[in-house]
């Protein structure tokens, strides 16, 4: 892109982020805002530092992301396992879409409450929740990619006689993946929701925990640090995601 | 590249004879088909594509299977491939009943964009013939795609990818594809129908010098009537739907054919022009 373009291209929303934080910080010393409720930007900013001096920033962070990231990856695992065998197959199909239909619309944080009765107030109810909200979006748009496979895509794989499961790994699932890194887009977003909701409900470390936990013990300045945080975390996984599409899809442009 | 065009234009050698193998010995690759039919729907919106085909496929013939638009021409075709099963009736090859697509046989798609894996390299692409024998090591699956590519004068073009090649060129992938899967029988769907005239002619001299080199037998289904005289052997025929094979001639043009010459002897435009006649519906001239 040449410098013009991207002055075009990211010029207004930068100035847009920067005329926000200038009104915010302005409001804030100008005595506007009550700084117990909402400290400027600048508090915020020299909060945070202060954490990353007292090497606090690094263990929340990482129990957060590893609860996230473990169950991430046992949904997409079984969402694709599972999508791949309806999009397959009409009996398997038939058998579980209505399961699913049913199961899929609840609202995952209100199942925290019944999981604590049969998984204890603890990491599995934790994991098993973000398995659950992070699952469905990778099922479903598993079954349409893999059922929106061209005909003529399997055709070529019976006349060239490869086996089923050539033909799974070779052909569907290439060929499904860029709907399936669409239902893993949304999953990644639902799981970082979701482990922040399980953290205040049920942690005892993690980003989530801290902030609520700041809150309790009125150290605001704090918990907007925190908050701070998890913004810049979710930012950072959508840009990896994204990163990992390009790489992993780079045929995906030259579709017409 | 340019040097292959050329030559490849003006086919090499001699014609194969017809192998006239006794059509009950297995290792003959004749084709037999016997009251094919095919209905699609049910009831009322029930629709005869094929009525009653009956039709016999010469071992080592280049047999074109012409009719009209909607006739069910890729049907039939994908009737005799295994890839759809016919309502009433049955395909043998090599004397026994097909009922998925056996060995030996390879498709070759139409529609060559849908077909090529757009996330595979074209060596990948062409890899995915034979790529399942474990007996291959990885460099020998990379030299035998290489050696189909140079067969379709592809050679140097392993690590592009499909969408960065011409229409004429993708259906050369798909070519080297299908031939990669060692095929006895060719069985073409309209395979130079999406592509510009002067690729049309070219990729016509590739199959038919690839043909006499590999003596294959093949099947070429086609609305086009000039296609189907400079290629085939013999013509089937077809009429409209509920579709009958009507007639079969022998266009007893000999081979090697030129893309140029061969459409200037009497014998193909007379054929040509019968043959044309027919497909308007119109009356043959006195």
């Amino acid at each position: 892109m040449s410098r013009a373009r991207l002055v075009e291209r990211w010029l207004p929303g930068t100035l847009a982020v920067a005329g926000v934080l200038a009104a915010w910080e302005l409001l804030g010393r100008g005595g506007t805002l009550n700084p117990a409720l909402l400290p400027a930007p600048s508090v915020v900013l020299a909060t945070l530092v202060d954490v990353v001096r007292d090497d606090a920033l690094a263990p929340p962070i990482a129990r957060t992301l590893a609860l996230m990231a473990t169950g991430y990856l046992i949904a997409c695992a079984c969402g694709i396992a599972l999508g791949v065998a309806m999009g397959r197959s009409e009996a398997v199909h038939a058998l579980m879409e209505p399961l699913v239909e049913l199961v899929r619309p609840i609202p995952k944080p209100a199942l925290i409450p019944p999981l604590f009765l049969f998984l204890g107030i603890g990491l599995q109810t934790m994991l098993f929740i973000v398995v659950l909200a992070a699952f469905f979006p990778v099922l479903i748009n598993t079954v349409q990619g893999v059922r929106g496979v061209d005909p003529v895509l399997l055709d070529t794989a019976r006349t060239l006689r490869l086996s089923r499961r050539a033909t799974v790994l070779r052909v569907v699932l290439p060929a499904a993946l860029p709907m399936v890194a669409t239902g893993m887009r949304v999953s990644l977003g639902l799981a970082l929701t979701l482990v922040v909701v399980a953290e205040m409900l049920a942690g005892e470390n993690g980003v989530g925990f801290l902030i609520l936990d700041m809150q309790r013990a009125f150290q605001i300045q704090k918990m907007y640090a925190w908050l701070v945080v998890l913004a810049l975390l979710g930012l950072l996984l959508n840009g990896a995601f994204e990163w990992a599409e390009r790489r992993a899809l780079p045929w995906r442009a030259h579709l017409s | 590249m340019k040097n292959f065009q050329l030559s490849a234009v003006r086919t090499t050698g001699t014609a194969p004879p017809p192998t006239h193998s006794t059509p009950d010995s297995p290792r003959a690759d004749g084709i037999r088909l016997a009251h094919v039919a095919r209905r699609f729907g049910s009831g009322d919106a029930e629709l005869t594509a094929l009525r009653d085909i009956e039709l016999e496929v010469r071992a080592g013939e280049f047999l074109a299977i012409l009719g009209p638009s909607g006739c069910g021409k890729s049907t039939l075709l994908q009737i005799v491939a295994g890839l759809l099963a016919p309502s009433a009736g049955e395909v043998l090859f090599r004397g026994r009943p097909v009922t998925e697509p056996p060995e030996g046989m390879v498709y070759l798609f139409q529609q060559y964009t849908k077909s090529l894996l757009p996330w595979r390299s074209v060596a990948g692409n062409v890899a995915l013939a034979f790529e399942a024998d474990r007996r291959l090591t990885r460099q020998q699956v990379h030299a035998r795609a290489s050696e189909y590519l140079g067969l379709v004068g592809l050679a140097g073009f392993e690590k592009h990818y499909p969408w960065q090649l011409s229409g004429g060129m993708q259906q050369r992938v798909a070519i080297a594809r299908a031939l990669a899967a060692e095929p006895r029988v060719l069985l073409l769907d309209e395979p130079f129908s999406a592509v510009d005239a002067l690729t049309r002619v070219e990729l016509q001299a590739l199959v038919l010098e690839l043909r006499r080199q590999r003596g294959l037998t093949v099947v070429l289904v086609t609305h086009d009537v000039d296609e189907a005289v400079f290629l085939a052997d013999r013509i089937a025929i077809l009429s409209k739907r509920p579709t009958v094979v009507e007639e079969i001639v022998e266009t007893r043009i000999p081979h090697p054919r030129d893309a140029i010459e061969t459409r200037e002897l009497p014998r193909f435009l007379e054929l040509r022009h019968t043959l044309m006649e027919r497909l308007l519906g119109r009356e043959p001239r006195p």
